[in-house]
């Protein structure tokens, strides 16, 4: 009788199973091989434009740095007691809380009250919704010419209508003295940015069921009623994600403010990326620049942590 | 059913990445080939059509006596070359020469090693040709020149509407502070404003301003280049601009260069403060005033104070990062080859003015339209240029003030201004606090 090879009958051979093991192993370790190979890119390209950057500026902000030649001495954290103790950082960080919360809600009502247009069957709906979102592409560079065109005092059209109409004697200076300035710059801002607010909300608008409006009407609530008791909690999870990201984005524009006013009069319209670059480039002061830029950053994270918060509460 | 199979079977990933490798390694054959040709970077923030085209003519010709050698011209802007130029010199990616800033930014840039010394373009341009003292403005701390003027500019001439000084019966052009206001008072009217003056928080205002404190008597800086703000002189300009402020249009408040001189040539001010630019711009955009305006120097406060011209110096300069040093100075000198240069001048007639004595001289530098017209305002311009100062060189007394872009940029001096005629703050403070503030500057 031949010697029988392996387990016997109904038992797993240990050698083969451990083999097996092995190639798992190994075709496991293959995939977790492929799988670094693949994410690579993406870290590396995350450790270039976000980490790199982060700690390139908080190494900056430790010096006291001549912009066009990047040289400079350690100066610790001095940048950071001297631009506490400025008024101008304080003025700063109030004028950019100002800009934020008034652009931030008309773009909330503008954008809300433009999508619950759009969802209702209008004509040409299709080519309203096209056209609404024309400001947020445009250039920001085209806009504020065509805006300060639109606010010249000379030849705007603006102070000629108004001035046609009779509602005014004499030209107003839209950019020039306060709150004109402020007032002008936030509504440019409004106009440019809050397409992004009409499409997030017409987007949700489409997704609310029916039967929740066919309920509250048989309930009795009226357009308004619907509209606080329907249609706005159930924006409510949109509302919070826009507000905290278009809260971070507003908090960090630059161009179109240094394009219409330059932060002036005086500094009442000057925020705090007016500021970073002003120390950058006009005081060729780049570690106090750096300075300014990392104390942003860390207002901003608050912004980031709720948005973060948010987002996790929501996929949970 | 067959399949369509060419992606499938022909097409395999490697194959896509070979093909993608492929066809990037033929894409770089001919960036290879042309960096071995120099590319000079010109940059230059006078970038009108006309000026444009000018330097596009002095391109080609270099171009066709230096084959291999391309220029690519670059605008720039007044309110924005340092920002520009920061960057560019922080990051290495330099232009190989650039035009038309303001002395006191290249002797900024030289003073900190970043500019190659022009001694030899400006053997090779002709030291004698240039007018005496020219090139003063630009010698620097180790006796070589930082750069050279491509001309000169008288930036804060008074420019006056003769038709509507007739019709308000003023027979002569204002000289003192005085004079002006009567002048403006009496020509405010029918939509028309007296005057324009910056007001805004840019680099006019402080120019303009620090032209305005001279023309008080007074100075920023003195011959030590210590701050000397907290002056009467600085009080009085103060006041004579708070003044004027009613008589200029409201959204004077946010007007730099390009709204002052547009106010002036389209005829919505009687007087005006600019180069000669407004010479062309008023024949080319509103020729029914172009028979009825002049210009004079700016008026001071009183007569026993002499008159304070604000020249920029336009100038040249080349990077000491340009890869292409020896390419960028030939093209630099080749800037006054006379016809090319007189065809640069002419683009802006009276606005940038001659430095070479054989330019001024030379017939068809003579021959243009609006030069002929306007004889005695060009040969006015010329003469205040000459005997023109800066920021960086307030006087033929102060040495050259290496951190005056640093205090332009700042815009301590335009917010000097808004602050006390637009806020109306007070004078003795906001002076002070404005001194510490240039003071910092300086010692930063």
């Amino acid at each position: 009788m031949p010697k029988q090879v392996g387990p016997p009958d109904g038992q797993p051979d240990p050698e083969r199973h451990i083999m097996a093991m092995q190639k798992q192993t190994l075709l496991e370790r293959r995939y977790s091989m492929l799988g670094l190979l693949l994410i690579a890119p993406t870290v590396l390209v995350f450790c270039a434009v976000i980490v790199y950057p982060l700690i390139s500026a908080i190494y900056l902000s430790l010096f006291k740095i001549f912009t066009p030649t990047l040289e400079g001495t350690w100066v610790g954290l001095d940048n950071y007691r001297e631009l506490l103790t400025k008024g101008e950082f304080w003025t700063s960080l109030r004028t950019n809380l100002i800009w934020t919360v008034g652009t931030l809600s008309l773009q909330i009502i503008f954008g809300v009250g433009m999508a619950l247009v759009l969802h209702q069957n209008i004509w040409f709906r299709s080519l309203a919704r096209s056209l609404i979102l024309f400001p947020y592409f445009i250039s920001t560079v085209v806009a504020v010419l065509v805006w300060k065109w639109l606010f010249n005092d000379l030849y705007g059209i603006l102070n000629h209508f108004m001035m046609s109409a009779g509602l005014i004697e004499f030209p107003i200076d839209y950019l020039g003295t306060m709150p004109n300035a402020m007032i002008s710059v936030i509504l440019v801002g409004a106009w440019k940015y809050f397409p992004f607010v009409v499409i997030a909300v017409l987007a949700r608008l489409q997704s609310i069921p029916d039967q929740l409006y066919e309920a509250a009407r048989i309930d009795g609530a009226g357009p308004i009623a619907r509209f606080f008791d329907v249609t706005l909690p159930q924006l409510r999870e949109v509302l919070v994600v826009i507000i905290l990201l278009r809260a971070i984005w507003d908090f960090k524009e630059f161009d179109l403010i240094f394009l219409l006013t330059g932060g002036g009069p005086v500094t009442s319209t000057q925020t705090l990326p007016l500021v970073v670059y002003k120390e950058a480039f006009s005081l060729n002061q780049m570690g106090m620049a750096a300075a300014y830029a990392v104390i942003m950053m860390l207002i901003m994270l608050v912004f980031m942590l709720l948005y973060m918060r948010r987002t996790r509460t929501e996929g949970s | 059913m067959n399949k369509p199979s060419m992606i499938g079977k022909s097409i395999s990933r490697r194959g896509a990445l070979q093909g993608m490798a492929a066809a990037t390694a033929v894409a770089a054959i001919p960036m290879r080939a042309s960096a071995q040709d120099a590319t000079l970077r010109w940059w230059s923030p006078q970038g009108a059509p006309a000026q444009v085209a000018a330097y596009q003519a002095q391109i080609a010709e270099f171009e066709a006596a230096n084959p291999g050698i391309k220029v690519v011209f670059e605008t720039t802007s007044d309110e924005g070359y340092a920002p520009q130029l920061a960057a560019a010199f922080s990051s290495g990616e330099v232009p190989d020469i650039v035009t038309h800033l303001p002395s006191f930014a290249t002797q900024s840039y030289y003073a900190n090693g970043l500019l190659e010394p022009f001694n030899d373009v400006i053997e090779a341009i002709g030291v004698d040709d240039f007018y005496p003292g020219a090139n003063d403005v630009f010698k620097a701390a180790d006796g070589n020149y930082a750069g050279t003027g491509i001309g000169n500019s008288a930036a804060n001439m008074l420019w006056l509407r003769t038709d509507l000084m007739e019709e308000a019966g003023i027979a002569e052009a204002p000289t003192t502070w005085d004079e002006l206001r009567t002048a403006c008072q009496a020509m405010q009217k029918g939509g028309i404003y007296g005057a324009v003056l910056p007001y805004g928080r840019n680099s006019m205002t402080t120019l303009i301003f620090v032209g305005v404190i001279h023309q008080a008597g007074g100075q920023v800086f003195d011959t030590d280049l210590n701050v000397n703000l907290d002056t009467q002189a600085t009080r009085d300009a103060l006041e004579f601009y708070a003044s004027m402020r009613e008589l200029c249009p409201p959204g004077a408040t946010n007007y730099s260069w390009g709204e002052a001189i547009t106010a002036f040539v389209s005829g919505a001010t009687a007087t005006g403060i600019y180069t000669g630019r407004v010479l062309g711009n008023v024949n080319a955009q509103n020729p029914p005033i172009a028979d009825f305006i002049t210009c004079v120097t700016y008026p001071t406060k009183s007569a026993d104070i002499p008159t304070w011209t604000f020249n920029d110096f336009p100038s040249v300069f080349i990077p000491k990062q340009s890869r292409n040093i020896d390419a960028a100075k030939a093209f630099a000198a080749s800037l006054f080859n006379p016809p090319g240069y007189i065809q640069q001048l002419h683009a802006a007639p009276g606005h940038v003015l001659p430095v070479l004595k054989s330019i001024n001289n030379n017939p068809l530098y003579q021959a243009n339209e609006i030069i002929q017209k306007y004889p005695a305002e060009v040969e006015l311009m010329s003469q205040a240029a000459a005997g023109g100062f800066n920021l960086g060189y307030e006087s033929e007394n102060h040495p050259s003030n290496e951190k005056a872009g640093e205090v332009v940029g700042s815009g301590v001096i335009a917010d000097m201004v808004q602050r006390v005629v637009l806020n109306g703050e007070n004078p003795d403070q906001v002076i002070g606090e404005t001194t510490t503030a240039i003071e910092n500057i300086m010692n930063g």
